[in-house]
């Protein structure tokens, strides 16, 4: 080997500390080439996950979506803010849940009638529209209907009635997320 | 295809997520065992020279301690061709221990237990055999790792320029096309079937450091003390022989220290290696490139009456550069490695010839299916051209094996495709051709004349998969 060359690897050698000093991205193994003739076959019959767990708990498909989740700005496993989603379903609990769906950011609650008011009931929706946690993030519809001679018919809500909802919720989020922020 | 699928993934992720794949500390997760493994099953017909023999003879129950080997006929001309048609499986069962810490550290094993050690039924006596499907150790080793300051892999793999981060090979067709597995069904005889490729220069018990990845690039470091995988000394007597992995100078070196010789026999010392490998995208062409050297010492001659030492081996110098290209389900590459090696890898004699080999190849994917083509050709040391002998005077004398030897070219392609059945599964044909050529050296000794050359050409059709 000639001296130049030498002096390259040499080089080269020294070039990790470099990497240890300015930080870098973890190298994952599949990454690296390997001789094995497994290797060379596109996918594994058992799924997703690399082999079959005989021991231990497969977190393959977990770590899947929450680094989808990750790559978006949300929490683990879910592609809306996780405090506004929160705050929505703890605002809206009251009210019985027909559908929640964590990655479409929807929520639909089944209609209910207040105590108070047996001659009405309320229906709402709410959409968790952003990955952080902002004013214009959620957005609450709320519909009415009202009893008429046996039958429900549609009635108009007041228009405040859904931004008061929306301020409700994002009060929520900011108790939740000054919680957190204590446990940290 | 996965792995070049999985470096371009890498090469991506690398450039366009850098920051969302910054090293971030995360839970600890409890470790877990997992299984893995593939079979393939393939039907082969085969042309080749040098299969004339005689079956009948071959094989026949030796005595105890004997050593195995074959009778050849009394005359050039009393043998028999061997057969076009085989079928022939293979396995292998993987255990990967994974498992991370809450300080981000992630550590495991991997354990690959193959069966296909042994090329034949090893016979010691009538009902003392061992099949050639007897299990035996591939790849083993820990590792550590750690988001900044890289990778620690501790025991028997193949080490940074030995398959870990090699660019330029494309084998993601067929069973791998040239540098596949047409060899299954290539008697040695004449030699055309062993190549140069990664993955074949062993997996001696070594050390392996790699590190992150940062502005696209990464490097490894490998340490092997001796040539030795797995456990124990590699002694199997009483007496310390050339066989132990510290021995570093033994009788008749020059005959047999070069590891296809005798397995596990080798004059190899001291192997480093060093990589460094860069990838990345540009315009949406995702590009790997690599450079790297594989360096090591070799074990001496021993004069069996004096005791006197000689290097009579030329120690591993190569040098190699690859690189490749991925856009649109295309990808093409290139790979050259020079300097002192034989073509398996082996420490040349002094006064051998250096060796130089270059590769291409590129391979298509389009839904399920994968064609592809690669090609090697190569120049390489043949039957050592230079001898060592015991002289008088205690030491030894370098001569001249024949006159006119110059080398060796190999050179091969094989064309292939694949079909994906299901993931983990493929369907896939292949045709290979391989041929060597020496001038002067007789490749086919039971044919008459000097037969220079030496070709094998594998149809394959079969099925492997993966789990």
């Amino acid at each position: 080997m000639t001296h130049p060359l030498r002096i390259t690897f040499a080089a080269l050698l020294a070039l990790p500390l470099l990497s240890a000093c300015g930080g870098g991205r973890m190298v994952g193994n599949d990454e690296y080439g390997s001789d094995s003739q497994r290797a060379r076959v596109q996918g594994r019959l058992g799924g997703a996950g690399d082999g079959i767990v005989v021991f231990g708990v497969d977190r393959s498909r977990e770590a899947q979506g929450a680094a989808a989740a990750a790559a978006a700005g949300g929490g683990a496993g879910m592609t809306v803010n996780a405090f506004l989603w929160r705050a929505t379903l703890d605002t809206l609990s009251f009210m019985p849940l027909a559908s929640a769906d964590p990655f479409g950011g929807v929520i639909i609650t089944d209609w209910y009638s207040p105590p108070a008011s047996e001659g009405e009931r309320f229906k709402a929706t709410a959409y968790v529209t952003s990955r952080q946690l902002r004013s214009d993030g959620v957005r609450v519809q709320v519909f009415r209907q009202v009893n008429q001679r046996g039958g429900w018919v549609d009635a108009p809500t007041s228009a405040a009635t859904n931004s008061e909802m929306e301020d409700r919720v994002l009060a929520r989020a900011r108790e939740l997320r000054s919680q957190s922020a204590g446990v940290r | 295809m996965r792995k070049i699928l999985l470096g371009t993934t890498a090469v991506v992720s690398a450039v366009v997520g850098a920051a969302v794949m910054a090293p971030q500390a995360s839970a600890q997760e409890a470790p877990t065992v997992r299984i893995g493994g593939f079979f393939r099953a393939y039907y082969g017909y085969t042309q080749q020279t040098g299969q004339q023999g005689s079956p009948g003879l071959n094989g026949a129950p030796i005595a105890s301690g004997g050593v195995a080997g074959f009778l050849a006929p009394a005359n050039v001309g009393a043998n028999a061709r061997l057969g076009k048609h085989d079928i022939s499986t293979d396995t292998e069962v993987h255990v990967f221990v994974n498992g991370k810490l809450a300080n981000g550290i992630t550590y495991g094993a991997v354990i690959e237990v193959n069966f296909n050690n042994l090329e034949g039924r090893q016979t010691l006596q009538e009902r003392a055999s061992a099949p050639k499907t007897t299990a035996g150790l591939d790849e083993a080793y820990a590792f550590v790792a750690h988001p900044r300051f890289g990778q620690i892999r501790f025991g028997d793999e193949d080490g940074p320029m030995g398959g870990l981060m090699n660019s330029g090979w494309v084998t993601g067709f067929g069973t791998g096309g040239i540098f596949g597995e047409w060899e299954s069904f290539v008697v040695r005889s004449g030699g055309a079937r062993t190549l140069t490729a990664p993955g074949g220069l062993g997996d001696s018990s070594k050390i392996i450091y790699m590190t992150p990845q940062f502005f696209g690039f990464d490097f490894g470091a490998s340490f092997a003390p001796n040539y030795n995988g797995g456990e124990d000394t590699g002694c199997p007597n009483n007496g310390p022989t050339g066989f132990c992995d510290r021995a570093y100078a033994f009788v008749g070196a020059r005959n047999i220290g070069i590891p296809s010789a005798i397995p596990d026999f080798s004059v190899r010392k001291n192997e480093y290696q060093l990589a460094a490998r860069w990838r990345g995208n540009v315009a949406g062409v995702g590009l790997a490139a690599t450079a790297g050297y594989i360096g090591s010492g070799a074990a001496r001659d021993l004069n069996s009456v004096t005791g006197q030492q000689a290097r009579v081996f030329n120690n591993l110098n190569i040098m190699q550069v690859g690189a490749q290209a991925s856009y649109m389900g295309f990808t093409v590459g290139a790979a050259y490695m020079w300097g002192d090696f034989n073509w398996f890898y082996g420490n040349n004699l002094r006064g051998g010839r250096q060796s130089s080999q270059l590769t291409v190849g590129g391979q298509y994917s389009a839904g399920p299916f994968t064609v592809g083509a690669n090609m090697f050709s190569g120049l390489f040391e043949g039957a050592q051209r230079t001898t060592f002998t015991e002289n008088a005077a205690g030491g030894f004398t370098q001569g001249v094996a024949a006159t006119g030897r110059a080398g060796e070219r190999r050179w091969g392609l094989g064309v292939g495709a694949n079909y994906r059945l299901a993931p983990g599964m493929d369907l896939l044909a292949e045709y290979t051709y391989f041929s060597r050529r020496e001038q002067g050296v007789d490749l086919d000794v039971f044919r008459t004349g000097v037969q220079s050359r030496a070709t094998a050409s594998v149809f394959i059709l079969g099925t492997r998969l993966a789990f």
